[in-house]
């Protein structure tokens, strides 16, 4: 193994042609992995592009119908419109609540403190379960007639709440199960945290800054460009919630569609009554709706995100 | 030279890779059948009970089972149908036949009848009906069932009312509704009162029409019977107010409970709403000491009966199937054996077959004499079976009917009028398509 290794970049230099045939041997290597890559990925995607512009309904087949999908969507689907509006304001809520839970955390675990690698364990935890179908229906049980939730409320004298079935709390349960899930921007957030230089908060120390104005000054500004790789990240993950709903309201967007996310609408409508055509367009609309506030907040970072390297140090 | 052997090599290690083991070993001379159900836990046992007779009764076959709940199996079903993966036997649903037989996914029945695959000598034609599409018979009946209320019989014994006749009305059940909430404190029904079987029925038991016209084009009622929704609906909103039966809230907050956890098995509420043949289900949930007996669904004072007969399931046989004839064979067997039928105890419904029926009599607990008696009475109204819904049904129910038309009311956003008016509108427009 070892000779191998060493003996690579030996034959790199060598003539431009063996230099190809390595090449197809590394393409050989990968195959298995650009073979699923085609399969399920790519030539699906090019796929539902071309099945956007089409009624392709999975038992009656297809046909060409040119835009009428994106018609059907923006005028004559008031479902659609609601759906839009349950993900908008989950992404409003969800994004902002986690990105702050994630920081906090992160700046708990990051002072010195005999334990902290286990808290860091633990606070990951529900991370690495988090899209998982258990955690979804252990909350659907917090938030259940005889769940946590209730029993916290029955402590302060107050009646049980339907929480799932009631329009105006039904999307809190799981913008609440979105602020918990804090783990994988906490642990970037973590490691942002331990680039930031030691001297600078001692030489504040010295000049008599507090604790609040350390953070403003000196964390926030350096934490920056974290904090944008999260809120890009955030801000996709938010658009494409679907498992959570899923179970949650057992798929149901209920109640008063309040929780029908634009990924659950979609999943309806290919899987429930079949439109994969309409939902195709669906999927389509989402990502240019991604790929455009994507954009938009790219655009916005030079404003705001602050590189140390840019400075010349 | 040397590149080109280790080219071979990679080529080869690759090759051992992604195909390990794809059928270079021999197989067995097994016929391989797949089959597909929904169904609860009672049924996915006894199911697979019966499958597991037929493969020690028949060596040289291999069955291969899914079971799942309704939505997931129809889901499962799609996909499938459009890789061309369908399983041989397929669990099918009167509703859904038609739109499956339309585009050729199934196979006609009629040939194994007549080379006595499948013996048909001791089932009523009319017992068959139900699964023809055109003429063709594409789906076999697993049991004759009806829409039910079933009831606690010690509940109302305990609230001192009287079980209710067989052609009690709207107002009747909304008088005893709120009595035995009284009398008891718990809900008088479990829920499901918003589902659009209830539509459907109101024009079944109002006006002996249908929510949807012939053609499935339009509606089946008028504009000016649309006030009979009105007033189910309405009565709805005052039972609700009154604590006789859970709000939309909670009756939302519990979709997708299981039989188990209804109400009626745990004893928060006195009937529950179903098919006939989930009494079996809740029987075996709430335990052999309690009471139960199914009643007919109400119907509207001067109308007609709401209940008719109707084949609870179908057994299908996929169109590309490999081995369509192992497939009716083991059809055969699930309705003419008196063993599988001793297995499932009509679970399914009560079964088509008079000797299957006969045989099992001694057999039978007091669920399935529940079921029997009831289907008896259904039986005697002669109601013929309603068409199947159309196509675009399910688009209706699943983005109309539920959240634009009966939960806005039931939350109080829109009034009944304002609703059914709505529906109406908008129902249109889909079926037009």
């Amino acid at each position: 193994m070892a000779d191998t290794a060493l003996a690579l970049p030996k034959r790199r230099v060598g003539k431009r042609s063996r230099f190809g045939e390595n090449n197809l041997v590394g393409y050989l290597f990968i195959s298995p992995w650009l073979v699923a890559f085609f399969l399920f990925a790519f030539i699906p995607m090019v796929a539902s592009l071309g099945l956007a512009f089409t009624d392709y309904h999975i038992l009656r087949g297809w046909n060409y119908i040119g835009l009428d999908n994106f018609h059907r969507m923006f005028y004559d689907d008031p479902r659609y419109w609601r759906s839009v509006q349950a993900t908008v304001k989950y992404v409003l809520f969800a994004v902002p609540l986690r990105l702050v839970f994630a920081l906090a955390v992160a700046m708990l675990l990051n002072t010195k403190r005999r334990g902290v690698a286990l808290y860091r364990a633990a606070y990951y935890a529900p991370s690495v379960v988090g899209g998982s179908i258990a955690v979804a229906v252990m909350w659907r049980e917090i938030f259940g007639r005889e769940g946590l939730a209730n029993f916290i409320l029955n402590q302060f004298g107050e009646p049980s709440v339907w929480w799932l079935g009631n329009p105006d709390y039904a999307i809190w349960t799981l913008i609440l199960l979105a602020a918990w899930q804090f783990g994988s921007p906490m642990l970037i957030f973590l490691a942002g945290l331990k680039q930031i230089p030691e001297q600078l908060y001692e030489s504040a120390s010295i000049d008599g800054a507090n604790g609040f104005q350390k953070f403003f000054r000196i964390t926030l500004p350096l934490l920056t460009p974290v904090i944008f790789f999260n809120l890009i990240m955030q801000l996709i993950a938010g658009f494409m919630t679907f498992t959570q709903a899923f179970v949650i309201t057992n798929g149901s967007g209920r109640p008063l569609d309040t929780t029908l996310f634009y990924a659950l609408y979609l999943y309806k409508r290919g899987f429930e009554t079949y439109e994969m055509g309409y939902a195709s367009a669906m999927a389509w609309v989402m990502l240019a709706v991604i790929a455009i506030l994507t954009a938009i907040v790219f655009r916005t970072s030079s404003q705001w995100v602050y590189y140390e390297a840019q400075e010349g140090v | 030279m040397k590149n080109k052997k280790r080219l071979l090599f990679t080529l080869l290690v690759l090759v051992t890779l992604i195909f390990p083991s794809a059928s270079v070993f021999s197989q067995d001379d097994k016929i391989e059948l797949r089959i597909a159900w929904w169904g609860s836990q009672t049924r996915h046992d006894q199911t697979i009970a019966v499958i597991e007779l037929y493969e020690s009764m028949n060596p040289n076959v291999d069955i291969v089972y899914e079971f799942s709940n309704w939505d997931d199996h129809w889901t499962k079903l799609a996909t499938q149908a459009a890789g061309g993966d369908l399983p041989d036997i397929i669990q099918h649903d009167y509703q859904r036949i038609q739109e499956w037989v339309g585009n050729d996914l199934l196979l006609p029945l009629d040939p194994f009848i007549e080379s006595g695959v499948i013996d048909t000598t001791n089932i009523a034609d009319a017992s068959l009906a139900g699964g023809r599409v055109n003429g063709v018979l594409y789906g076999f009946n697993l049991g004759n069932n009806s829409e039910t209320f079933i009831a606690d019989v010690d509940a109302f014994q305990q609230a001192g009312i009287e079980l209710p006749p067989a052609d009690w009305t709207w107002q009747d059940f909304e008088e005893i509704a709120l009595k035995l909430h009284e009398e008891l404190g718990i809900y008088a029904i479990g829920g499901n009162l918003h589902l659009s079987e209830h539509w459907k029925g109101t024009y079944i038991s109002c006006c002996n029409a249908y929510a949807y016209n012939a053609e499935g084009t339009g509606l089946g009622y008028t504009e000016d019977q649309d006030h009979f929704f009105v007033e189910y609906l309405e009565m709805i909103l005052r039972l609700t107010e009154a604590g006789a039966i859970p709000t939309i809230e909670e009756t939302l907050a519990r979709t997708g409970t299981s039989v188990e956890d209804s109400y009626i098995v745990t004893q928060q509420a006195v009937m529950e709403y179903g098919w006939s043949n989930m009494l079996v289900a809740v029987w075996a949930a709430a335990g052999e000491e309690r009471n139960f007996v199914e009643l007919t669904v109400p119907s509207f004072a001067d109308g007609y009966p709401r209940n008719y007969i109707k084949p609870s399931m179908f057994w299908s046989i996929s169109k590309d199937s490999p081995n369509a004839e192992e497939a009716a064979k083991f059809i055969n067997f699930f309705i003419n054996s008196v063993e599988a039928n001793e297995i499932m105890l009509a679970e399914r419904g009560v079964p088509v077959s008079s000797a299957v029926r006969e045989a099992l009599q001694p057999r039978l607990g007091p669920a399935q004499q529940a079921m029997f008696e009831f289907l008896g009475v259904v039986e005697g109204y002669n109601s013929p079976i309603r068409p199947p819904d159309p196509p675009a049904h399910a688009d209706i129910n699943n983005n109309l009917y539920g959240p634009q038309v009966i939960e806005p009311i039931l939350y109080g956003l829109m009034t009944p009028e304002e609703g059914v008016q709505l529906l109406r509108q908008e129902a249109e427009i889909l079926l037009e398509q």
